[in-house]
């Protein structure tokens, strides 16, 4: 059990990580395909208000995501730490609400 | 600047300023009655919620040059900036994905209260001197931006201006501790997003545009008339690398930023700062957008109009001034100096805390709580008053210090800290090297101190883009392969992470009693991240 919660994770870390570093720099995606960079979005050209809207809508969303996934993760690892010897480390704040 | 810019009544700015640092003492001062250790003082009792942490977290990150010397960068570089500066909203979230809730777990006050569990003393000193010194930088930008709003408002010399802010900031924040920076932190975010957001909309509705109901996002009838004026406005401008160097050079190294982290670590749970990260994205995102539209009005105002901003830090003071009532131009200015406080409020807090607990920790471990607090506020004004002396002859353009520091910073600290958390290979010598040396190159090759030894040219040597895209990536490699040869030689034993050091590891990641020897200790990926580090060092090298 132990080692599926740990490759879950790291799983989840790349994961989130990718997602924010995509949200954040999706300008990037724009000039390494200039094809992308043609229409309009609310009167704006799409290669400046995607990025925008990402940096902004994209992140709260993959942010929220990641509280609910990782909150979650937080309670499995806690239900395996309770499964463990009763001398159970109170340094670490898995149980808090 | 000329004078048909400047606020035509001293006395409303006077009346705004002395209005709002009258709330910030009071908020101070009642803050400070709930300090009573240095839990108090360092971390506000790591008992803030996530609505008020989110928007202390924002406004921490906000900072004035969100008012200035971004809109200045925009008038110049135009939207490759705003994309520059989107990418900074990560950098709270991924901060507290990668390392900021397992800190929490041990109730750090800074990270480098990590770093000295986990790679023990003599490696402390160097990551806490380095962040000290990025703190400074940092705030000494927030400084010279106080300093100008202050010129703008009452019309005082600069010097004289820098000064009086000065004093006045480091007083309150003195008073009242985290909590009271916290607390005033998030109501100096209320602030600034109404003076950034709603003067805007009467601006842009005297432009003529039909979105001014809400300015950061409905200007696109604008559009035509902005590309008719300026065909390159929207024009991406540079080529891939510019935008790829931007990871290193600015999202690595917020990451790493102590009053950031320091945000996170007040959190009443860890979960409770998962939550705060959600706010935090919802009102930088706000912020920050009512930044672009700024930046966009400045460049349709000089367009337009045919006036020149000549003082382009102060556009949205200017385009205030221009079309607002005095009174609603002083509420804006006012916007401004919370923004400024806010940071550097952070900023002292964080030194305070690098100083009064961490190195003092080192120092003088068995010094009393109370002594070491009071340490802390000696080191908090001497860190406000370095800010105040080096802002009488502060660099062109305020952000460049600070975007600079920040260069610095994902060089000397950022491995530390992720490698620290995430592989128990991690070496003390091996950081103590790749910090020191990588460190000294970012600075020999920015052209700030040796202008002749540079990497790269102009605003990305300048900002330390390019001087990053270098030394960030090497200082992982660096780290990564030597610590990989240190472990493994026998004269260097001492220096290998002991079973104490590689148990913090576990211990953070909520692992509890439960120590496997084999978790987070692979070299595999290790060496393919060094291997994709030395290729971006390489083209970090060619010429640009």
């Amino acid at each position: 059990m132990k080692e599926k919660i740990y490759k879950k994770e790291i799983r989840i870390t790349i994961i989130f990580t990718v997602l924010l570093l995509l949200t954040g720099h999706s300008a990037s995606i724009f000039v390494l395909f200039p094809g992308l960079q043609q229409g309009t979005l609310w009167g704006f050209p799409i290669q400046y208000i995607i990025p925008i809207l990402l940096g902004w809508f994209g992140i709260a969303a993959v942010c929220l995501a990641m509280t609910l996934v990782c909150n979650k993760f937080d309670d499995e690892m806690a239900e395996y730490v309770k499964t463990l010897a009763p001398e159970t480390d109170t340094s670490t704040e898995n149980t808090q609400k | 600047m000329p004078a048909e810019y400047a606020l035509n009544n001293v006395w409303i700015g006077l009346g705004m300023v002395i209005i709002l640092f009258a709330i910030f003492y009071a908020v101070g001062y009642f803050s400070s009655r709930k300090t009573a250790s240095d839990e108090d003082f360092y971390a506000a009792g790591f008992s803030i919620g996530p609505v008020t942490n989110g928007l202390g977290m924002a406004a921490t990150w906000a900072s004035l040059a969100t008012f200035l010397g971004v809109i200045a960068l925009i008038l110049r570089l135009q939207v490759p900036f705003v994309y520059l500066w989107i990418q900074w909203a990560i950098s709270i979230p991924l901060l507290t994905l990668l390392y900021g809730t397992s800190l929490r777990r041990m109730k750090a006050f800074t990270p480098a209260s990590f770093i000295r569990q986990r790679y023990g003393k003599p490696s402390t000193i160097v990551i806490v001197c380095w962040m000290i010194l990025i703190m400074i930088m940092y705030a000494l930008g927030q400084m010279v931006g106080l300093g100008q709003a202050f010129e703008l408002l009452f019309g005082v010399p600069y010097n004289i201006a820098i000064i009086v802010a000065g004093l006045a900031t480091v007083g309150f924040i003195t008073i009242g501790g985290m909590y009271g920076a916290t607390y005033n932190a998030a109501f100096q975010m209320v602030v600034m997003t109404i003076a950034m957001i709603v003067p805007m909309g009467a601006i842009m509705k005297a432009m003529g545009s039909s979105g001014w109901w809400f300015p950061p996002l409905a200007y696109g009838d604008m559009v035509p008339d902005m590309i008719k004026n300026i065909p390159t406005f929207f024009d991406m401008k540079y080529d891939f690398r510019w935008y790829f160097a931007l990871i290193p050079a600015f999202t690595l190294g917020p990451v790493a930023l102590p009053h950031l982290a320091m945000k996170v670590f007040t959190s009443s749970s860890v979960k409770s700062a998962r939550w705060a990260v959600v706010w935090f994205a919802l009102f930088l995102g706000l912020l920050f957008s009512g930044t672009y539209v700024v930046g966009f009005a400045g460049n349709y105002f000089t367009a337009t109009t045919g006036r020149i901003i000549e003082k382009a830090d102060q556009t949205i003071l200017i385009l205030n001034v221009f079309y607002n009532p005095t009174l609603v131009a002083a509420f804006v200015m006012g916007g401004a100096i919370a923004a400024g406080l806010s940071t550097i409020g952070g900023n002292l807090m964080a030194i305070a805390g690098l100083v009064g607990s961490d190195l003092l920790g080192i120092i003088a471990p068995n010094m009393e709580s109370a002594k070491k607090m009071k340490w802390g506020y000696a080191a908090l004004g001497l860190g406000g008053l370095a800010a105040v002396l080096m802002a009488f002859n502060p660099p062109r353009f305020l952000v460049t210090s600070i975007l600079w520091a920040f260069g610095l910073l994902a060089t000397t600290a950022t491995p530390a800290i992720l490698l620290g958390v995430w592989w128990k290979e991690a070496n003390k010598l091996a950081l103590i090297i790749s910090s020191m040396v990588c460190g000294i190159i970012f600075i020999v090759i920015s052209p700030h101190v040796l202008p002749s030894i540079c990497v790269g040219s102009g605003l990305v040597a300048a900002l330390g883009m390019s001087g990053g895209m270098v030394t960030i990536p090497l200082s992982f490699a660096m780290f990564i392969i030597l610590s990989i040869a240190f472990n493994r030689m026998p004269a260097l034993k001492a220096y290998a992470p002991t079973l104490a050091d590689k148990q913090v590891i576990d211990r953070i990641h909520g692992w509890g009693p439960d120590y496997d020897e084999s978790r987070y200790n692979g070299i595999k990926w290790p060496l393919i991240i060094s291997a994709v580090c030395v290729a971006v060092f390489i083209w970090g090298l060619q010429p640009w």
